[in-house]
């Protein structure tokens, strides 16, 4: 019964949300509002939320006929929703042809959002600058290639320290966020959660955030970018860490802690060693993956490479830009695929 | 075979869950004996075992470990009561990337400083000793060998010189063959009777089989269901007491 109830619950949650979807999306067609109506925050969130209490209502009526919507199909157990045995096609089925609907309209939506336009893509003038990008990206300006080369190693030196820094912070973290190790003591497990939040916080923060706050912070340049990606780096490298701890085999830490020794030692013994490989090919990924974000933040004044392109392309000189552009490619790929074959032969 | 080294009274564990484990278990282990432990899955055998060396939590009664109450210790304190008991688990546990050798070395680690074993300084006196009780168990020659590439015999004796480099005064085995073919088995088996016989350790084993029971064991106890319905010599395990002890189970064991 309370299963039921929950399943009541989340259908009409996610229906209502698709029902609401459908009849707002109709209704901006039909009425084709102007801007200033679109604008108005207030009224347009009392409208949004009428309607979906009116498809809530709509879905639990449906629902309680027999009729089963999506949220119906997907949350309730088998043999709640009589619907799976039935001979119909699921396309025919009220749930199939709501799924339909609203992937037509999604669909629909997003072309008119994104000023999807063919003609844009294929017109004359839209050709000619095509072909003026084109011809200047693909006859680089070779004569700052020497500047270029400095800069991208500032790059990925900024990578390298960042990885290098972040990787003993995240190693101990990952052990303080790891539930098999935390799951002791109140306390631990209230710093479990806690550090658990920041990082999730920190984590879902872009990098690129990051580099336009710490470039106020310290000033624009490669040490903005550096503590950027540090910071993006303990997060999603504790994150990695933690996994690998919470799958570590219990029997040799039982073993060791068997022998009486203490619990660094067990750490130390019976859990670095099961870890230490894995450790591994995560780090040089993630270096990997810094020097790529080191360039993308280097256009927020980040420093190295990114900072002398987004200064070419403001002044659209494409030649020297074209320059730039095949560096950078070619020092992705050198690190994409070395950290790719070493990461194969560490497994 | 004189006074008692361990005196189980009374012992109870419930875990978090609400599974009782141990209703109530008292028993002795005499200095120098051979003690094996039977009972079916889920009678409480491992549980006993990890309650003595404190791995885990007795909720009631009372251990004596030479003379000294260890029922509730924690800390330093159980550390050194561990340092103390030696143990050996039906999987080896073994660190398996690490070698032979640096496996029985971890015996050590209760008397190296946390500071010295992290850089792998152990004293001379303990390498020698992990090296000796490797010789022990015939597997000196694969010192240096990793130790998952050992066979699981082979691994189970390593795992014997590991807890032998701990200087333990008993020596405790869960199911120490449960995973191993029967040629292997007694090969291990005949190295624990070994260590029991030469070095006077005592040894308390759970076990699965009847026949090694009768071959090792000096003397028996049988847990059902958290309680402990046996204790004796091994010849005294009849028909009756072997179906009391096994239940239903029993006709399909009397097969083998
Ligand atoms: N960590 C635990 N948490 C909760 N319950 C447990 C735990 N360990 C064991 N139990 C339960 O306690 C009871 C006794 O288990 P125990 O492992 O001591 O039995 P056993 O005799 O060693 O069995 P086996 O021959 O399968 O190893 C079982 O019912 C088991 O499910
Ligand atoms: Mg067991």
């Amino acid at each position: 019964m309370n299963k039921n109830k929950q399943v009541i619950f989340q259908s009409v949650l996610l229906d209502g949300l698709i029902f609401t979807f459908v009849v707002l999306s109709l209704l901006v067609y039909f009425v084709n509002p102007s801007e200033d109506q679109l604008l108005m925050l207030s009224r347009n969130t009392f409208l949004s939320l009428g309607v979906f209490a009116f498809s809530g209502v709509v879905v639990f009526l449906l629902n309680s006929k027999g009729i089963h919507t999506i949220g119906h199909i997907l949350f309730a157990e088998p043999q709640l929703s009589e619907a799976v045995q039935e001979d119909v096609p699921w396309f025919k089925k009220f749930w199939g042809i709501e799924l339909i609907v609203a992937f037509i309209i999604a669909f629909y939506a997003s072309f008119v959002v994104t000023e999807f336009s063919f003609y844009e893509l294929f017109s004359e003038s839209g050709f000619l600058g095509a072909q003026r990008i084109f011809s200047s990206l693909l006859n680089p300006n070779f004569e700052i290639l020497p500047r270029a080369i400095l800069a991208i190693i500032e790059t990925i030196f900024m990578a390298f320290m960042a990885t290098v820094l972040a990787v003993p912070i995240a190693f101990v973290l990952s052990f303080l966020c790891a539930k098999n190790v935390m799951s002791g003591h109140k306390v631990l497990f209230a710093i479990y959660g806690t550090i658990r939040t920041l990082l999730n916080v920190t984590r879902s923060i872009e990098p690129l955030i990051w580099a336009i706050i710490f470039s106020v912070w310290v000033g624009i340049g490669p040490f903005a970018g550096m503590l950027a990606l540090l910071l993006h780096s303990v997060a999603s490298l504790a994150k990695n860490y933690s996994e690998l701890v919470e799958c570590i085999s219990e029997g040799p830490v039982e073993a060791i802690k068997a022998t009486g020794a203490s619990s660094l030692q067990v750490v130390w013994f019976a859990m670095v060693p099961q870890i230490v490989l894995p450790y591994t090919a995560f780090t040089i990924y993630r270096w990997d993956i810094n020097v790529r974000m080191a360039t993308i933040i280097g256009l927020v004044g980040g420093g190295g490479i990114g900072t002398m392109l987004i200064q070419y392309q403001g002044q659209a000189l494409w030649n020297e830009v074209g320059c730039l552009v095949l560096v950078i490619a070619v020092v992705v790929w050198v690190m994409d695929t070395g950290s790719a074959y070493i990461r194969e032969a560490i497994k | 075979m004189s006074e008692p080294i361990l005196e189980v009274k009374n012992l109870t564990k419930t875990y978090s869950n609400g599974v009782q484990a141990l209703k109530g278990v008292s028993f002795d282990v005499k200095q120098g004996e051979f003690l094996v432990v039977i009972g079916l899955s889920g009678s409480g055998k491992s549980t006993l075992l990890r309650c003595i060396n404190n791995l885990h939590q007795p909720t009631g009664g009372s251990i004596v470990f030479k003379g000294e109450d260890i029922t509730r210790i924690d800390g330093a304190k159980a550390k050194k009561v561990r340092s103390k008991i030696g143990m050996i688990f039906q999987h080896f546990n073994l660190i398996p990337r690490y070698s032979v050798y640096k496996n029985a070395l971890s015996g050590a680690m209760s008397r190296t400083s946390t500071f010295k074993s992290i850089f792998g300084s152990f004293s001379k006196k303990d390498k020698e000793k992990a090296l000796e009780y490797l010789d022990l168990v015939g597997i000196k020659e694969k010192a240096y060998i990793r130790a998952d590439q050992l066979s699981g015999g082979q691994q189970q004796r390593v795992a014997i010189a590991r807890a032998l480099t701990q200087s333990p005064e008993i020596l405790l085995a869960d199911e120490p063959v449960a995973s191993l073919d029967p040629a292997t088995c007694h090969v291990v088996m005949d190295y624990l009777r070994k260590v029991n016989r030469e070095l006077g350790l005592t040894v308390v084993c759970n076990l699965h089989f009847l026949s090694l029971v009768r071959e090792y064991a000096d003397r028996v106890i049988a847990l059902k269901d958290g309680e402990l319905v046996f204790e004796g010599s091994p010849e005294n395990i009849d028909e009756e007491w072997f179906e009391t002890i096994y239940g239903d189970a029993a006709k399909e064991v009397h097969i083998n």
